[in-house]
């Protein structure tokens, strides 16, 4: 008999409440939280957001923390909906436990960074603030401030889908034995940098967003975050019956036509829950409201589902996309719905796209046994989650020796002189956007897969504390110097931290699982555990990791290293 | 004419990172996106914001820029009858 992953507390803080209680209201009353721009410091007042409704100072206040200091908004609402989450699973003796909050963001700790950006070159006394994004940092000040100080901290950033792949993470390590409680989710708030990083996109919606409408115009941008504490063979309040990870691999922040990524993670979800697509009663979208996204994914429900689509909605016109935590807050809501056994609506939707799929406007009476989450991110990183109310059966997992696992090719790349060699694997105009960092990653990667006379790898699993640091430094840049107006696509486009481990994808053509951790000095050994893990379970041949990190002088790169390793199984 | 289409190329080629390119090497009646230059989304993105800051042309979508960016021949006409500055 195999182990069964439970959740046993929620906890949630988004635009529509600052708890689940009050989601779970304004859900149920249709009440939107996108409207006019309150709390954050833009020009920008003439885009509708999902805010959550607290200053900064007042959520200091809600944890009942008296410093004056500036704290990341991700760091304080992530502690909110931890604490929400822990109170509801009430975990005995959670002290004497192994615990590990693993927390999806991208913002990090930029919320901070861009406000003193330009008083930091100046004024020595501000240098203990991050100036870089260091996204590790903040998953460390949501376990201090949740009063769980002991628990072992990943961070995940794969852009839109991190919390899903947080949610994703926790159940494997669960199941693995690897520690006893996992707290899991993602944090993300509004930051100026984003919000602008959008506009230089042309994605963002100056109405309330309508997905998978006709005259849908883009996404309104929300924050949030939300937690689920995760059990082994516990009563739950549901269950993690499958999941899935993997890459569209066709444009940074492009979708495929076919929805190709979305198509290979929803069908492998399936398979890992065991069951049919029929089963499924209920879908969250991923849903952003902008043309690409909800025609792609479309797309890939019509492959999956063929024209018996479940019920399905966006529940981002009430939360706005709130990034890196959608697939959390999307979780927790799924699990509202399937505890009250009502179908949220597609709030808004009133014009069907011609040939494409119809979202729906709301059920209740309904008995919800198996519901779909979908959250897909910038690289094409698409994650697909299945939650059941009922304990799934599942079948025993055994894992290969760890002595079989081998790092059998390497290479390390650290100086100017060796970057001209990329000439050998890409065009000028295939690397003319392209940092020496991204430079020296890629050709790590290529020479490692080169010598290993592999097209492609299996997986592609990153590492970095900094993620791409000079391009967002000189997005913030642009940010200061140009006042938030006519700012560069290309510098934003390329400033998650998973752009690297989605280029490798893109230039391979590899759908499988792509991941990138961002904890500091200890992403790499996280990058090294889980393609350990996966190669262990035998779900892959190999695993190209892929650890990365930049020094800066000046806000330009001074010193750089990529190191790539491809992991393999030992022949017997 | 000769004038806008030299600026234009040298505008583009600094925004797009076309390193190592010269504006006689861009054809103005070549295709930018697609077999030509082989430009993609984020160029449009790009070309948007040089009509805006250059020529106080504002375009609403990349959609709208379509037809203007079919070649620089056809981005030169769009903006000599259309630039504010």
């Amino acid at each position: 008999m195999g182990s069964s992953i439970s959740i046993t507390g929620m906890g949630i803080i988004c635009a529509i409440g600052n708890n689940s209680r009050a989601v779970l209201d304004s859900l149920r009353k249709k009440e939107s939280g996108v409207g006019p721009i309150r709390y954050l410091q833009t020009v920008h007042k003439d885009i509708p957001v999902g805010e959550i409704k607290l200053s900064t100072d007042e959520l200091k206040q809600m944890l009942g923390l008296e410093t004056r200091e500036p704290i990341s908004r991700t760091s304080l609402i992530g502690a909110v909906a931890v604490r929400e989450a822990l109170a509801q699973a009430g975990v005995k003796d959670l002290a004497d436990k192994r615990v590990a909050l693993i927390s999806g963001t991208t913002v990090g700790v930029m919320d901070v960074t861009e406000q003193y950006f330009e008083r930091m070159k100046t004024e020595p006394e501000l240098q203990y603030l991050p100036h870089s994004n260091e996204c590790g940092r903040s998953t460390e000040e949501i376990a201090r401030y949740a009063g769980i100080p002991h628990a072992r901290c990943c961070t995940i950033c794969t852009a839109c889908s991190s919390a899903l792949n947080a949610i994703m993470l926790g159940s494997e390590m669960l199941k693995n034995g690897e520690v006893d409680v996992v707290v899991a989710g993602g944090s993300e708030p509004l930051s100026r940098y984003h919000l602008n990083g959008f506009n230089s996109l042309m994605i963002l919606d100056r109405e309330r967003c309508r997905p998978f409408d006709e005259t849908r115009a883009g996404l309104n941008l929300g924050e949030g975050a939300a937690f689920v504490v995760l059990q082994k063979d516990t009563p739950g309040l549901a269950y993690v019956s499958g999941y899935a990870n993997r890459c569209d691999a066709f444009h940074q922040t492009a979708t495929s036509p076919v929805g190709e990524g979305a198509f290979l993670a929803m069908t492998e979800a399936l398979r890992k829950a065991g069951i049919g697509p029929q089963e499924i009663k209920y879908i969250n979208a991923h849903g952003t409201g902008t043309p690409d996204n909800d025609a792609s994914e479309s797309a890939a429900f019509l492959r999956v589902f063929g024209d018996k689509l479940p019920d399905m909605s966006s529940t981002k016109s009430y939360t706005g996309h709130t990034t890196s935590a959608a697939g959390s807050v999307e979780t927790v809501i799924c699990l509202l719905a399937m505890q009250n056994d009502f179908v949220p609506a597609s709030l808004g939707w009133e014009h069907p796209i011609p040939g494409g799929v119809v979202p729906t406007l709301g059920k209740t009476g309904v008995d919800l046994d198996y519901v779909m989450c979908n959250s897909f991110g910038f690289g094409g990183n698409d994650s697909s989650l299945i939650l059941s109310k009922h304990r799934p059966e599942e079948a025993p997992e055994t894992l290969l020796d760890e002595s079989r696992v081998k790092a059998a090719f390497r290479r390390v790349v650290s100086t100017d002189e060796e970057l001209s060699q990329i000439k050998d694997y890409l065009s000028p105009l295939e690397t003319r956007r392209m940092g020496k960092i991204m430079k020296a990653s890629l050709l790590s990667a290529f020479s490692v897969l080169k010598e290993a006379g592999l097209e492609r790898p299996d997986a592609i699993i990153a590492a970095t504390s900094r993620g791409m640091y000079e391009l967002s430094t000189l997005f913030l840049e642009d940010i200061s110097n140009n006042g938030e107006e006519l700012l560069k696509p290309t510098l934003f486009m390329q400033s998650t931290h998973n752009t690297i481990a989605s280029a490798i994808a893109i230039r391979t053509a590899c759908h499988g699982y792509n991941i990138t951790y961002s904890q500091g000095d200890a992403s790499a050994e996280w990058a090294v555990r889980d393609a350990k893990m996966l190669l262990r379970k035998g779900e892959v041949k190999n695993v190209l990791v892929c650890a990365f990190d930049e020094e800066l002088e000046e806000g330009r790169t001074c010193a750089f290293k990529a190191e790539s390793t491809l992991y393999t199984l030992d022949h017997e | 004419m000769e004038e806008l289409i030299n600026k234009l190329k040298l505008q583009i080629i600094d925004a797009l990172n076309l390193e190592g390119m010269t504006p006689e090497e861009i054809d103005n009646d070549a295709p930018l996106f697609g077999d030509g230059l082989g430009l993609d989304s984020i160029d449009a993105l790009e070309l948007i914001v040089i009509l805006d800051k250059f020529y106080g042309i504002k375009l609403k979508s990349p959609a709208e820029g379509k037809a203007v960016f079919k070649s620089i021949n056809s981005i030169a006409d769009y903006v000599q009858k259309n630039r504010t500055k």
